[in-house]
């Protein structure tokens, strides 16, 4: 098992590599997380496979470890998922992450990260990506 | 087309310090209110998958699964910022359906003032029967 991460990360839009993969990361989807994110946020409702909502919660996960903690100020503007397979709960799996793009439009930073869930098997269970306002933009330093 | 909906969600600061926890995700923009009140928001504001909450809710509820089936696509634009105390209402209009049952779905996730706060296009395979 792997140190928690930092949680604020300062990594800086000029350093972001687009195409750089990070990981894959290894984490546990337990029954206690698919059944507080299967209802009514934090009202834990029985379920055997992993709800949906889970895999926004691994996108951050894995965000977190690849960026060294959570760009602070970072503002999620899109968010797309495809759903491979359906996951049991109590199962493990791997996050590899990567930067899709980068570019300015309107004067705000955009990054795209993308997401590859596997289940312990290596099977693809969800992919997808975020689009975030990065908090920084080129030749900027953190403020 | 039909629609389907009326899951609400409860947006409260424990529920979005909740979410933290699970996620790892302490910005301070959702769980700092000094540093949050000092942002272009001026408070603290949900993360944004909270927002979504509803529509993975009301798209189970739909299907009859606790899990979305493989094949399935969401895509997901953020639009408005949800914050303490806001009420998130989500509805599910099936645009089309294609002969292998395959729907079109787009949803609308909506405050209790009418502010859209998240806009869904999804493909989703058919409902369980019965």
């Amino acid at each position: 098992m792997s140190a928690e991460p930092p949680i604020l990360s300062n990594v800086l839009y000029d350093d972001l590599v687009v195409g750089r993969r990070m990981g894959p990361y290894e984490e546990t989807v337990s029954r206690s997380m698919a059944e507080q994110l299967a209802g009514e946020i934090g009202r834990p409702t029985a379920v055997e496979a992993v709800p949906p909502a889970v895999f926004p919660v691994l996108f951050l996960k894995g965000l977190r470890r690849a960026m060294g903690g959570i760009p602070p100020k970072s503002i999620l503007a899109k968010q797309e998922l495809e759903f491979h397979r359906v996951l049991p709960v109590d199962s493990s799996v791997t996050i590899a992450v990567w930067i899709g793009n980068k570019e300015v439009k309107r004067e705000r930073p955009f990054v795209t990260i993308e997401f590859d869930i596997r289940d312990s098997a290596g099977e693809q269970i969800v992919t997808g990506r975020k689009v975030i306002v990065w908090p920084t933009g080129p030749g900027e330093e953190q403020s | 087309m039909s629609e389907f909906g009326g899951i609400v969600d409860h947006v409260d600061q424990d529920r979005i310090d909740a979410y933290a926890e699970l996620s790892g995700d302490f910005n301070p923009l959702h769980v700092d209110p000094e540093a949050a009140a000092a942002s272009e928001f001026g408070g603290t504001i949900a993360h944004g998958p909270i927002a979504l909450h509803s529509f993975f809710r009301a798209a189970t509820a739909w299907l009859g699964s606790e899990a979305l089936p493989p094949g399935s696509e969401v895509k997901v634009v953020y639009r408005a910022p949800t914050r303490p105390g806001d009420d998130v209402t989500c509805e599910l209009r099936e645009l089309t359906t294609a002969a292998d049952g395959r729907a079109s779905i787009e949803a609308e996730c909506v405050k209790q003032d009418g502010t859209t706060v998240v806009s869904v296009r999804a493909e989703l395979p058919a409902p369980a029967a019965g």
